[in-house]
C-alpha cells in the first residue's frame, strides 16, 4: 500500500535533518512509487530539513560537519526525485554567480551558501575559490546573472571585493547586478563602505538576504 | 629584564615586568610590505631563503618594535614537505596550497615523511639558527601549522568534516600520523635554538567543527605536542584558536598550552573566564591594525591591557598592507623609557 503524503515529506525531512541518507534515498523511491508529485517532495520534504538544518547550524547545535552530510543526504535524495519533475515545473530562477576573491583559497563558508542558495531556489555558476576579480564581472554578464556572492576569509584580500563593485561601475554596469559579500573578517560596515548591496554572517541568514535583495530589484 | 626573558618568565606564569608585545609568525605573521621595502627581503622568495626569512622577521622587530623573531610565515612548509602542490603567492599574499595529496583517506602512503633537512623545512631550520645568533636577546618562536590544519592541506577539508562524523577513525589515523610528523619538525626546530614553539589550528575552530569535535579531533594532538615539547625539551608551547572561542565552552580550559591566544572576536576578560590561570594573549583587531590610525591602535592596546592581557598580541596574522607607524603604535602602549632608550 503507498504510503501517506504526510508521513513521506516527514520522512524526507527527517532524513535530511538526522543526517541519515539511507532514510532520505528510501523515502524518495517511496515518494516516486506512490505516484507523490516529485516538486511537493522536494520542496516540502527535502528542502524542508535541510532549512530546518540550516536554522540548527545558525544557532550553534549543527556545524559544518552535520550541515555537510544533510546536504549529501539531500542530493541524493534529489537524484532519486529530480527525473520524476514535470516539464512546467522547472520555474525560472535567479541566477547567481558566487566565488572566493583572488588571493584567497578558503572556501568552506562559500561552499555553505553555495548549498543554500541552491536549495533556496537559485541557479549557481560557481567560479571556486582564489577567482581572478574580472572573472566575477565577465562571468556576470555571460549568464546574465542577478546577483554576485563574494567570499574571503581573509583580511588581506577583503578590499579584492570593492575592486569588483568598481569594475562593475567602471563598465557601467553596477545597477544591474546585486552584490552580496560575506567571509570571516567582513562586516555590514565594510559592506556599506564599499557599496555593496548586502551582507550576511552565515549561510542560513545568506540566502535571507539574497532573497531579499533580488525581490527588492524585482519591485524596482 | 631583555623580550626573551620577560616573554619565558611570563609563559612560566612569572609575571615580568610589563607585557611583552609579539607576533609569533607562522599563521600570525608579522611581515609588512613597508618593513619588505625597507629591508630589501621580498615574498614569495623569502619564504625559501633563509638569509632573507631571518633578515625579515629581524627587520620587523627593528623597524616595528616587536619583541620577537618567528619562522616561517605561512601555514604550508609541513604541507609541501609531505607531498601538497603549494604555490608561494606574491609580495602581498601568503602562500597557500594548490592541490591536496590525498584523494581519499586511504591513500597514506601517498604522503612523504616530512624531511627536516630538504625543501623549505631545511629554509626554517636554518633560519632559526640564524636568528639565534644574531638575536640571542630575542625569543626564537617556530611555528607549527596545528594537527587539523594540516591534514586539511593534505586533503580536501570537505572530506575531512564529513569524516568527522561518517569515518571518526579515518580522520584521527590521518591526524594522529600529522601530529607525529609536527612533532618530529617541532623537535628538530627546538634543538636548533626555537625557545618556544607556537601552534595555530584555524582549521578546527569551535564555529567550524563545534565543541564536540574539537574535544574528539583537535585537543587529544594539541596537547600531545604540548606535553612533548615541556617534557623533553622544557620549552613552552602558545596555542592559538581563531574564531569565537564561547563556542567551545569548557574545551578552551582543558588545553594544555602554556598560554591561550584568540581571535578579536570575544574579549580577554571572556577568555580569562574560560581558561582561568592561565596566561592570555591576544588580542588587537588585524582589520583595525590595516585601517586604523595610531591613535585608534594606541586605545584597542590600551584596553587589551586593561582588560588584564599577559601578552600583547595581534588577534591574527597581520595583513601586508597594514601601516608600520600602527604596529609602532601597540609596540609603543607597553613600552618603558628603558625601551625607548
Amino acid at each position: 500500500m503507498a504510503r501517506a503524503r504526510e508521513e513521506i515529506l516527514q520522512d524526507l525531512a527527517d532524513g535530511v535533518l538526522n543526517l541519515d541518507e539511507e532514510l532520505a534515498v528510501n523515502t524518495a523511491h517511496d515518494a516516486v512509487e506512490a505516484g507523490l508529485d516529485a516538486y511537493d517532495a522536494i520542496t516540502n520534504g527535502l528542502v524542508r530539513g535541510m532549512n530546518r538544518a540550516g536554522e540548527l547550524y545558525d544557532e550553534e547545535e549543527y556545524f559544518v560537519p552535520e550541515l555537510l552530510i544533510c546536504s549529501d543526504a539531500m542530493y541524493a535524495a534529489l537524484a532519486v526525485l529530480e527525473p520524476h519533475l514535470k516539464k512546467d515545473d522547472s520555474r525560472v530562477r535567479q541566477r547567481c554567480v558566487i566565488g572566493v576573491v583572488e588571493g584567497d583559497t578558503h572556501d568552506i563558508g562559500k561552499n555553505l551558501v553555495k548549498l543554500m542558495l541552491d536549495v533556496g531556489g537559485f541557479e549557481i555558476y560557481d567560479l571556486g575559490r582564489n577567482v581572478p576579480l574580472a572573472d566575477f564581472v565577465e562571468k556576470a554578464k555571460e549568464v546574465n546573472a542577478d546577483l554576485i556572492c563574494l567570499s574571503t576569509l581573509m583580511t588581506t584580500t577583503m578590499n579584492g571585493m570593492a575592486t569588483v563593485i568598481e569594475m562593475l561601475k567602471e563598465e557601467g554596469i553596477r545597477d544591474r547586478f546585486k552584490v552580496l559579500v560575506g567571509g570571516g573578517p567582513i562586516s555590514q560596515a565594510f559592506a556599506d563602505r564599499i557599496g555593496a548591496d548586502g551582507y550576511a554572517d552565515n549561510a542560513a541568514s545568506a540566502v535571507r538576504v539574497a532573497k531579499k535583495v533580488c525581490n527588492v530589484a524585482q519591485a524596482a | 629584564m631583555n623580550h626573551k626573558e620577560r616573554l619565558l618568565a611570563t609563559l612560566a606564569g612569572i609575571p615580568g615586568d610589563r607585557p611583552p608585545f609579539i607576533c609569533p609568525g607562522g599563521m600570525m605573521t608579522m611581515v609588512v610590505s613597508e618593513v619588505m621595502d625597507q629591508c630589501h627581503s621580498f615574498w614569495p622568495e623569502a619564504h625559501s631563503d633563509p638569509e632573507l626569512m631571518a633578515g625579515l622577521t629581524l627587520a620587523a622587530h627593528e623597524l616595528a618594535g616587536i619583541e620577537n623573531v618567528g619562522v616561517p610565515f605561512c601555514m604550508t612548509v609541513e604541507a609541501e614537505g609531505m607531498g601538497a602542490q603549494v604555490g608561494l603567492g606574491s609580495k602581498e599574499s601568503e602562500p597557500r596550497v594548490e592541490r591536496y595529496i590525498l584523494e581519499r583517506f586511504d591513500q597514506l602512503e601517498r604522503l612523504t615523511p616530512l624531511d627536516p633537512q630538504s625543501g623549505r623545512a631545511a629554509v626554517c631550520l636554518e633560519a632559526i639558527r640564524i636568528l639565534k645568533r644574531r638575536a640571542p636577546e630575542l625569543p626564537v618562536i617556530a611555528n607549527l601549522s596545528g594537527p587539523v590544519s594540516l591534514a586539511t592541506s593534505l586533503i580536501d577539508p570537505l572530506l575531512y568534516y564529513r569524516a568527522l562524523r561518517r569515518d571518526p577513525e579515518a580522520a584521527h589515523r590521518l591526524t594522529r600520523h600529522c601530529t607525529q610528523e609536527l612533532q618530529r619538525f617541532g623537535e628538530v626546530l627546538i634543538e636548533a635554538g626555537a625557545d618556544l614553539i607556537c601552534i595555530a589550528d584555524p582549521s578546527a575552530t569551535g564555529d567550524i567543527i563545534g565543541r564536540g569535535a574539537f574535544l574528539e579531533i583537535a585537543l587529544p594532538y594539541l596537547n600531545q605536542l604540548t606535553d612533548h615539547f615541556k617534557e623533553r625539551f622544557g620549552v613552552p608551547t602558545i596555542v592559538h584558536i581563531c574564531g569565537n572561542v564561547k563556542a567551545l565552552g569548557d574545551g578552551l580550559s582543558q588545553l594544555s598550552a602554556h598560554a591561550l591566544s584568540i581571535d578579536s572576536l570575544v574579549g580577554i576578560d571572556v577568555l580569562r573566564e574560560l581558561a582561568p590561570g592561565r596566561p592570555t594573549m591576544g588580542n588587537i583587531s588585524t582589520i583595525l591594525l590595516e585601517q586604523g590610525t595610531p591613535e585608534q591602535l594606541a586605545r584597542a592596546s590600551r584596553r587589551c591591557l586593561e582588560q588584564g592581557v599577559d601578552i600583547l598580541a595581534p588577534a591574527c596574522g597581520i595583513g601586508p598592507r597594514t601601516p608600520l607607524a600602527n604596529i609602532r603604535a601597540v609596540a609603543e602602549s607597553v613600552a618603558t623609557p628603558q625601551d625607548r632608550a
